[in-house]
């Protein structure tokens, strides 16, 4: 039986990129900006595929911005007028993201649809195409094979690249997946001969994330831990309380929202915040989360216990950056892994 | 019933942006003491006067443009719908603003959000209401709902206290409420001054000499954290169960609408499941994180 | 001696810190969670001791924890991190007393980053980073490599001029030659200065277009040790909290000069940065500053005043008197 997949050289990718930039705002894997993070496609350099494991700042800045005008405003004489800035959102397209990056998406896509929709997320969401792009070396500090997924999880994007040597095997996912797939121009029909390479290379990478972490009834344990002082005291006894691990978690979404007055009018603006910074719970006579144990046990609890609570799913897809960018090493596998059974 | 049941699924404002303020005007600002003062208020657009509507417990996010926005309930009953009201005490960056604000100046507002208090719960029952300070506010506006459909509710109990004589918010409802013969009204203060003549004692303190019987009595509680804190271990005492106390809370908020993360008492958020909780609800959670 | 024989030593000084009570706590380095990585070891409990390491990758600047950690403490430090130690016991921030000082005389440690550049690998994708002396042998896909030592030590190790710990009660090895490399050091540096005022200011527009505000580089530094920092206030807002090119840098302006004579360029705002924003650059140029204004270098005697926060009565400015 053909396969209904198709695939595509690696040679290619550039020209398929442009196609693709026809109709899509392009972002790709890029370190010109002096850091790894998805930047807009510059029309030819693909030396991304020599060099991309995944990005410092995670793709999630492609829907909810570091920082992002909610409305401007402006007064006369008949008072104040607020005006939104254009919410239609361009048509983007992420080229390689990570399974990790995409599960991420799908988690927070669950808040920003909760109760009341979030205008300023969604327009960007839904005018996203994420193209995704498995993993053939994945870092020390990656587990997402703890969390039910893997390199090559394919559930969460719209297409799915494989690496099966020289070529990419394609996957479409979604309906938009399955649309653009079929104007591929360069793309050819996979073999059963591809599909065998690519069921090798997912295997090969599964087996290349060695971190581990027991997730078993991870929240019942954290649960009966909440008071446990002593152990959250300890866990966070290294950490300094630097907003390294949240801001640049994929499923880290906390904001803030505050004014600006510029030039001849003021503007409301939200910016990515984190419950690593004391200010964060701050109120004028006390603040609930002012020691660190508290702050970290928040951070810890909100992924693994109060998410699964309200969304029925751990708020971490296992990516590994706020391991691998801790300027202590403060490693949350480490911190889960020795969490009482018991209070 | 939970006090969550209340909450309405998926709700959007009018124009669908749920983020933009209207724009309303502040009407009246009363001073209730040194740093706290009433607003009076109401949309400028009228459409929106005439179609707004909001259950007591509720809370708007209020805009000072420019300055930036901050959480406080509608301290009004919806039973009242001449105008809108919200109490502000001066302690930031935000309330300083508002508290520079006058008569027709313009503010934003956002909301109603959260759920209220269990209206139908409350029905037949006898009620105790619990407040210290400005967290009369809230409880303010559920009290003249109740008093507004008197007949539906059994025995009405209002314990309120403050630091000081000059720090007692909303002097002239507590003035009506003294009046009212179906209401008994308890006013306390933890240190009089030189012309008090009433009852000096710590709120909770206070609630224990009362001692409402907890027999088909439910139990309104709003204040400082710390009277909070103190008054559900009395409640206990007095025979309450953790469903019978009712509290509202009050935490750092951005959203208003379960986003932005910081207002969390464990996975609860209070902006979205809150800011009305039984003790039931919190009670894991707010032992160590209010 | 090897770092064996003074991981030993350290072993058997915390211990009987530990055991005596003359400490309640001991802040060192164990073997971290990820390859050639250590991380800092906060503990009371004896048993905890063993975990202790000394090796070129002891990063961390470990007395950022002192303002922190209650109790007497013994800790373990570098040269420039024993220099912090002394501005934060200038500062009155830590007591003498209250502090063992366990030093490591510094051969310079290495960084990852710039092995990373040279062999053109991620840290985890290597065997092995051995140090000998001068000589660093890498080892990728078991192919050996050698490198001058100079060329994978931090900037900040290059040409340091006090490797060994001016203030310590213990000191776990003989002195340590000074590290070479001065010039190598200032590379960066030297670069900025030759570039005009405006392609200056492009150059740091760019860097930090990509803050993230994480505060990494302030929460990591042991100069920078005050309860409410300036970019927290609201009344009034000093900086933007909207994460702005602009705000970032002026952030880390006021930043630079709020540490200005507590700096011992230790290096650690730049190692935390997580996108890569050359921050000793600002740092090192106020260091030199300093030095040349003042004659001023951080943490070289407890008993000296505070740089910018003391003042002589017969100072020259109005303003101070």
């Amino acid at each position: 039986m053909a396969s209904s997949n198709k695939k595509i050289n690696k040679k290619d990718i550039g020209k398929l990129l442009n196609e693709w930039s026809q109709e899509f705002t392009v972002f790709v894997p890029s370190r010109e900006t002096g850091t790894a993070t998805m930047a807009k496609w510059d029309g030819k350099d693909t030396s991304f595929l020599d060099w991309y494991r995944n990005t410092v700042v995670s793709p999630k800045a492609n829907i909810l911005p570091p920082m992002e005008e909610m409305f401007h405003f402006q007064k006369d004489k008949e008072g104040y007028h607020i005006e939104l800035p254009p919410l239609d959102g361009h048509k983007q397209l992420i080229f390689g993201i990570r399974p990790c990056d995409a599960n991420a998406l799908a988690i927070l896509d669950m808040t920003f649809n909760d109760s009341y929709e979030d205008p300023y997320y969604l327009s960007k969401r839904n005018n996203t195409i994420l193209i995704g792009l498995g993993c053939t070396n994945p870092y020390d500090s990656c587990f997402c094979t703890s969390l039910g997924s893997s390199p090559t999880d394919a559930t969460n994007v719209d297409l799915m690249l494989t690496d099966i040597g020289d070529e990419f095997l394609i996957e479409a996912i979604t309906d938009k997946g399955k649309e653009l797939m079929a104007n591929i121009s360069l793309a050819e029909e996979a073999t059963e001969a591809d599909e065998a390479k690519a069921k090798e290379a997912r295997e090969a990478a599964y087996n290349k994330v060695t971190r581990q972490l027991d997730i078993k009834n991870i929240d019942e344990k954290l649960l009966a831990s909440f008071d446990n002082q002593d152990y959250w005291e300890k866990i966070a006894a290294k950490c300094i309380s630097c907003g390294i691990c949240t801001l640049l978690c994929p499923t880290c979404y906390c904001f803030d929202i505050n004014d600006e007055l510029l030039k001849g009018q003021g503007a409301r603006f939200r910016s990515l915040d984190s419950c690593s910074f004391p200010v964060y719970t701050k109120m004028p006579m006390e603040n609930p989360r002012l020691e660190k144990w508290r702050r970290v046990r928040n951070k810890v609890c909100h992924k693994y216990e109060f998410y699964p609570m309200n969304f029925d799913v751990i708020a971490c897809t296992g990516c590994g950056r706020c391991i691998r960018l801790c300027p202590v090493n403060w490693d949350i596998t480490q911190t889960l892994d020795i969490v009482p059974a018991k209070a | 019933m939970t006090v969550t049941d209340i909450s309405q699924g998926k709700r959007f404002l009018a124009q669908g942006n749920v983020y933009l303020p209207h724009i309303a005007v502040i009407e009246k600002v009363i001073d209730e003491t040194p740093g706290v003062r009433t607003f009076h208020f109401n949309f400028k657009d009228e459409k929106l006067r005439a179609e707004f509507t909001f259950e007591s417990g509720q809370f708007g996010e209020y805009s000072v443009f420019g300055v930036g926005e901050a959480p406080f309930c509608i301290s009004s009953s919806p039973t009242r719908r001449d105008h809108l009201e919200f109490a502000v005490q001066q302690v930031g960056r935000v309330t300083n603003a508002l508290h520079r604000l006058g008569v027709g100046a313009e503010i934003g507002f956002r909301g109603p959000y959260g759920n209220s208090f269990p209206m139908n719960f409350l029905e037949e029952k006898n009620l105790i209401f619990v407040a210290g300070g400005i967290g009369l506010a809230p409880l303010r506006s559920l009290i003249w709902n109740v008093l507004d459909n008197r007949n539906k509710y059994k025995k009405i109990d209002i314990i309120y206290g403050a630091r000081s004589p000059s720090d007692l918010c909303f002097k002239y409802d507590l003035d009506s409420w003294n009046k009212d013969k179906t209401v008994d009204m308890v006013t306390t203060v933890d240190k009089g001054d030189e012309s008090w003549t009433g009852r000096e004692g710590f709120v909770p303190q206070v609630l224990e000499q009362v001692a409402p019987p907890a027999q088909n009595a439910v139990a309104i509680v709003c204040g400082p954290p710390i009277m909070i804190r103190f008054t559900f271990p009395v409640l206990g005492k007095l025979g309450f169960t953790p469903e019978q106390m009712i509290t509202t809370l009050e935490k750092r908020m951005k959203c208003g609408i379960g986003k932005c993360g910081r207002c969390n008492v464990g996975n609860l958020y209070v902006c979205r499941d809150g800011p009305v909780f039984t003790y039931a609800q919190i009670k894991k959670f707010i032992s160590t994180e209010y | 001696m090897k770092d064996g024989n003074i991981e030993q030593k350290l072993q058997s000084e915390a211990k009987a810190l530990l055991e005596s009570g003359k400490v309640d706590y001991i802040i060192g380095f164990e073997a971290g969670s990820l390859k050639f990585t250590t991380t800092p070891l906060i503990t009371n409990n004896i048993a905890d001791i063993d975990r202790l390491v000394i090796n070129p990758f002891i990063v961390n600047n470990l007395s950022v924890y002192l303002t922190e950690v209650k109790g007497r403490v013994g800790i373990v430090v570098k040269g420039c991190d024993s220099r912090s130690i002394v501005t934060l016991i200038q500062d009155k921030q830590v007591a003498r007393e209250d502090v063992v000082i366990l030093g490591v005389p510094c051969p310079g440690i290495i960084d990852l980053s710039k092995v990373e550049r040279l062999v053109g690998k991620d840290r985890d994708e290597l065997d092995d980073i051995t140090r000998d002396g001068d000589r660093v042998v890498i080892t990728v896909d078991g192919n050996e490599t050698e490198f001058p030592t100079a060329e994978v030590l931090f900037d900040n190790c290059l040409g340091c001029e006090f490797p060994t710990p001016k203030e310590y009660d213990v000191l776990l090895d003989e002195f340590s030659p000074l590290v070479a490399g001065k010039a190598a050091s200032q590379e960066s540096l030297e670069k900025l200065k030759g570039m005009t005022p405006e392609q200056r200011w492009e150059f740091w527009k760019n860097e930090f277009s990509r803050c993230i505000r994480c505060y990494a580089c302030r929460n990591i530094c042991p100069a920078c040790f005050c309860e409410r920092c300036f970019v927290e206030e609201s009344e009034p807002q000093w900086i933007s909290p909207v994460p702005r090119w602009q705000d970032n840098l002026m952030f880390q302006i006021i930043r630079n000069i709020h540490v200005a004579g507590r700096c011992t360029d230790c290096g650690e705002c730049e190692r935390a940065c997580p996108v890569n924003i050359p921050l000793r650059s600002l740092t090192k140029e106020m260091y030199d500053i300093v030095d040349d204004l003042f004659g001023f270098k951080a943490g070289m005697d407890k008993e000296a005043a505070p740089l910018l926060t003391a003042y002589a009565l017969e100072e020259a400015e109005d303003f101070i008197r």
